[in-house]
């Protein structure tokens, strides 16, 4: 299986370091709102239907407190009827909600107002009275409340009935801010309803039917409850004592749907700008990891190339920080690889050469012995024959053929020459002083001057030098002066080479030499410099191989330029040709270090 | 045994998930009612049940039982309810009755006909609680209660007592005199005197009484605050403190012994189920589970060696004293008895003004019996 690119694994850093983490948030987030939602929901109806309940229990304790108070007074002069219809008309106008009223005495006789409603226990073991369970009738829902009337020392003098319509129940239930969907009930011990905010079959029980109903009739406090698709808060209003045993509960219920939308919404709204960021940071990923990992991949490409021997003049590579200075660093090493396999290559080829001219050393050394023995006989025969004989040309051109060979043996021997020790720059050998191996261009100039005069006059070159520099060069001046016939032999057999338009041979021409400072001033420069026909551009980095000429065959051996570049390259200096300062000609230029 | 009993009451009632759930009527408290419901969670029997007021509980149960509907399969009642509502009760199989109960519970659940009508589920009764660090009353009797009281460096009221007939029956006992309709203990001059030592104490070394309803939380906040030295009450007010290491209980001479029983009445469409959930409850891990969130005493013997030392002091307390009158009327005499005491200790009426409303009352009663 193919790895995944640096890209794709940046990609994947990003995603693991911010997207998950993103992802797991956003969910703890969610599940924590929906926590924090049924927590404030569960709440807020506990809260609600405290204060309700709170609501039902004032009232209730208010009517029980001002009819035992009534039952009280009553009981302390239960004989004046005055009093007791007075009484009586107060309690009914202050306690709005007794909608029928009896007053027994001790033995459960009628004493005033209405008849007792059916199957009241007037009160025993009730520790002085209670409020009866509610009861439903014609379309009505009351509960009964018993009072003992006791004197001031505690006897009981009579009982007081009053019957309580719970239609305020459904006041109080409607003054209720619901929210949408939700409603409030309250049942009797017994699972009726006795008022409800919406509209609920008072004869039906919601015991058995409703697991909340059953679970707050059976719970002394209150809770919450989820089932059915409904939240439901309930209170059991038997926990309130004051009461003494009304035995019902109230419940908040609403849709779990329409309880929990605020958490929905938060789940989708978290959703939806979650999406969003993972998707714009999923887009910046890319951007970036592609943005990031280019550099490298051309990088990679780039150490490829190098590996693979194919290291092309490409541009830099460029990237931010690190990744920049390592571009650098590569395009660097790919530089000195390529100059090192260049030096590799030129070293390959010396040794070649090397070997060819070693080879032809020895070959020269060979042949030069015969030649002479050769030459030297010519020379006899030539001598021994009279002049207009007719052997004498051939002899004549043997001789010089001869000669000629002797040059070219010569130069390769030349060529192949090992350098003496005192040949080498900046380190003579023991026991040999450095003047030995230095000289004075201008000096150097002037007796090659001389030397070419006649070869140059015949020639028609004029030859000028320019000495500016008079230092000594770390050169031999056996070498020098080599050089430099070889560059000025070179410049004349140019400038006889000129040929006009008619075909016909131009000679003359001006060749000089300068002699000045090289740039730095610490070493010379030496110039041969014509106006002939100047080497042309795609000449000029083979006209230092040896045996590389453009003269016609016979004419040249091609080794003149070579032993010139070795021996300046065995001084520590440098050959090299060029255009002539006019932009025609040749100029051949050498520099040299400058003796310490 | 027990479990073959519970195997076998399974078996009859022939529990499924779909059967309908036991009806339970019962009057623990809130924090009673919690662990119920937590306890029934826990185990694989469905009930519904439904809290009867404890104020009322005698009324309301007594109208269900006569209307006949809705008629639970199992209820709790108070132990002075048992011989009015026995007519209506079904004898406990003699399985469960064969239980290791403890003897107080056992005469507890045996009506004066010596029938086994009940499962003893809880026994209380009034003692003396106290500080640890507070040294017990030289003996049980009230005087060295009063005596120890007086003695406690505390301020405020260092006695805790209630108005309540029920608190005065051992100042009654102590007299001669037994809460009773029979009896004509009312009569004498005893129960006068009784009267008048209790009703004395209050605004001397007990606390005037508080507005009427809110005795428990009055009591809790003076034994918090540490006014409370020594304290009459019964382990049902013992669950709501927080700090019950620092209890130590003694009895109180003459003290009524009562208890909470679970009966099944004869209209229940399924008593199996209703004995069923009676044997859960009163299974010693539960009746354990009681005794070590409450302090209640349980009524078993293999229960009360696992519930904590609390809880096996204040059986230690109870074995002493006595329970009421087995009497139908019994818990009706309060009904005169507490509004006459409070007369007493408000000074609205003397003594003698008052006991002579009670007997009139009790007069009556005894007609209506007749």
């Amino acid at each position: 299986m193919k790895a995944p690119t640096l890209r794709w694994r940046v990609l994947l850093v990003i995603v693991l370091a911010a997207i998950v983490p993103t992802v797991i948030v956003g969910v703890l987030a969610i599940v924590r709102a929906r926590g924090d939602v049924e927590r404030e929901v569960h709440r807020g109806a506990l809260a609600h239907i405290r204060a309700l309940g709170a609501a039902l229990d004032g009232t209730l304790q208010d009517a029980r407190r001002t009819v035992e108070l009534a039952a009280a007074t009553w009981a302390d002069d239960p004989d004046d009827v005055r009093k007791t219809q007075l009484l009586a008309r107060r309690l009914r106008r202050d306690v709005p909600i007794v909608s029928s009223l009896s007053i027994l005495d001790v033995d459960g006789k009628l004493r005033h107002g209405d008849p007792v409603p059916q199957g009241v226990d007037i009160g025993s073991h009730s520790f002085g009275g209670y409020i009866g369970d509610a009861q439903h009738a014609s379309g009505k829902t009351i509960v009964n409340l018993v009072v003992q009337a006791r004197g001031r020392t505690g006897e009981q003098i009579g009982v007081f009935v009053a019957s309580l319509d719970l239609e305020f129940v459904r006041d109080v239930i409607a003054t209720a801010r619901l929210g949408e969907g939700a409603r409030v009930v309250v049942v009797d011990g017994a699972g009726l309803p006795v008022a409800a905010s919406t509209t609920v079959l008072r004869s039906d029980s919601l015991a058995g039917k409703d697991p909340a109903v059953d679970r707050a009739l059976a719970s002394s406090v209150e809770g919450t409850l989820s089932a059915n698709g409904w939240v439901s808060a309930y209170r059991n209003l038997s926990s309130y004592q004051s009461l003494r045993g009304v035995r019902w509960a109230i419940l908040h219920q609403q849709p779990e749907h329409e309880a929990y939308a605020l958490a929905r919404r938060t789940t989708r709204d978290t959703l939806v700008i979650g999406g969003v960021a993972l998707a714009i940071a999923l887009l910046l990923g890319v951007f970036f990891a592609t943005r990031l990992t280019r550099p490298l991949a051309a990088l990679a490409q780039r150490a490829d190339a190098i590996a693979a021997g194919t290291i092309v003049d490409a541009a830099p590579i460029k990237g931010p920080g690190e990744i920049g200075v390592l571009g650098q660093r590569i395009d660097e090493m790919a530089k000195r690889i390529n100059e090192r396999t260049e030096l590799q290559q030129a070293l390959a080829r010396g040794d070649r050469l090397a070997s060819v001219g070693v080879m032809s050393a020895q070959v020269a050394h060979e042949i030069n012995n015969p030649l002479t023995t050769v030459l030297g006989y010519a020379k006899l025969l030539q001598e021994d024959k009279p002049e207009g004989h007719p052997d004498r040309a051939a002899l004549e051109m043997i001789a010089e053929e001869a000669e000629r060979m002797k040059g070219i043996v010569g130069g390769l021997l030349e060529y192949a020459r090992t350098p003496r020790a005192s040949e080498r720059i900046g380190t003579p050998a023991i026991g040999i002083r450095a003047h030995e191996f230095t000289c004075e261009p201008a000096a150097v100039v002037r007796h090659v001057g001389a030397l070419l005069g006649p070869q140059l006059k015949k020639a028609r070159a004029a030859l000028t030098a320019e000495i500016v520099s008079t230092k000594s060069v770390t050169i031999e001046a056996h070498s020098l002066q080599q050089v430099l016939v070889n560059l000025v032999q070179n410049a004349a057999q140019a400038l006889t080479d000129v040929k006009a338009e008619d075909g016909t041979s131009i000679t003359g021409g001006r060749i000089s030499i300068g002699v000045r400072p090289a740039a730095g001033g610490i070493a010379t420069l030496i110039t041969v410099t014509d106006d002939g026909p100047g080497v042309p551009e795609r000449d000029r980095a083979r006209v230092f191989d040896p045996f590389f000429t453009t003269k016609a065959a016979g004419q040249g051996t091609g080794l003149g330029l070579a032993v010139c570049k070795h021996l300046i390259a065995t001084a520590g200096g440098s050959i090299e040709v060029g255009e002539g300062p006019e932009g025609r000609g040749a100029e051949f230029r050498v520099v040299i270090p400058n003796a310490v | 045994m027990h479990r073959l009993v519970l195997l076998l009451l399974v078996a009859c009632g022939g529990e499924t998930t779909s059967a309908p759930p036991i009806r339970f009527l019962h009057t623990f408290n809130a924090e009673e009612t919690e662990l119920f419901n937590r306890l029934i969670d826990e185990k694989t029997i469905r009930v519904e049940s439904s809290i009867v007021p404890f104020a009322r509980g005698q009324q309301v149960i007594d109208e269900i039982l006569r209307a006949g509907t809705s008629c639970p399969d199992l209820i709790r009642i108070d132990a002075t309810w048992l011989p009015a509502l026995r007519a209506e009760l079904v004898e406990v199989p003699a399985e469960l009755a064969g239980r290791d109960w403890t003897p107080e519970a056992t005469k507890l659940a045996v009506d004066p006909q010596a029938a086994t009508l009940a499962v003893p589920q809880t026994i209380d009764g009034l003692l003396v609680v106290r500080d640890r660090a507070r040294p017990a009353p030289s003996s049980p009797a009230i005087d060295d209660l009063v005596a120890a009281a007086r003695a406690a460096k505390a301020t405020g009221y260092p006695l805790g007592l209630r108005v309540d007939g029920y608190w005065l029956v051992p100042w009654l006992r102590a007299e001669g005199v037994e809460l009773s309709i029979e009896d004509n203990g009312i009569e004498s001059d005893g129960a006068v005197k009784a009267t008048a030592r209790f009703a004395a104490l209050f605004g001397d070394v007990a606390a005037p009484p508080p507005p009427a309803g809110s005795e428990t939380p009055d009591e809790l906040r003076r034994w918090n605050a540490g006014e409370l030295a020594y304290w009459v009450t019964g382990p049902w007010a013992l669950g709501a403190l927080q700090d019950r290491d620092r209890l130590a209980v003694s009895a109180l001479a003459h003290a009524p012994r009562g208890g909470q029983l679970l009966v099944v009445p004869k209209c229940a469409k399924r008593p199996g189920e209703g004995w069923k959930l009676a044997a859960e409850l009163t299974d010693v891990a539960v009746l354990a589970k009681f005794a070590e969130t409450f302090g209640t005493v349980p009524t078993r013997r293999s229960a009360l060696a696992m519930a904590p030392q609390i809880a096996r002091d204040i059986y230690a307390a109870l074995a002493a004293t006595e329970p009421l009158r087995r009497d139908p009327r019994t818990p009706l005499l309060f009904d005169d008895l507490n509004p006459a005491l409070a007369a007493v200790i408000a000074h609205d009426a003397t003594p003698d003004e008052a006991i002579a409303g009670v007997r009139r009352g009790w007069q009556r009663l005894r007609g209506k019996a007749r």
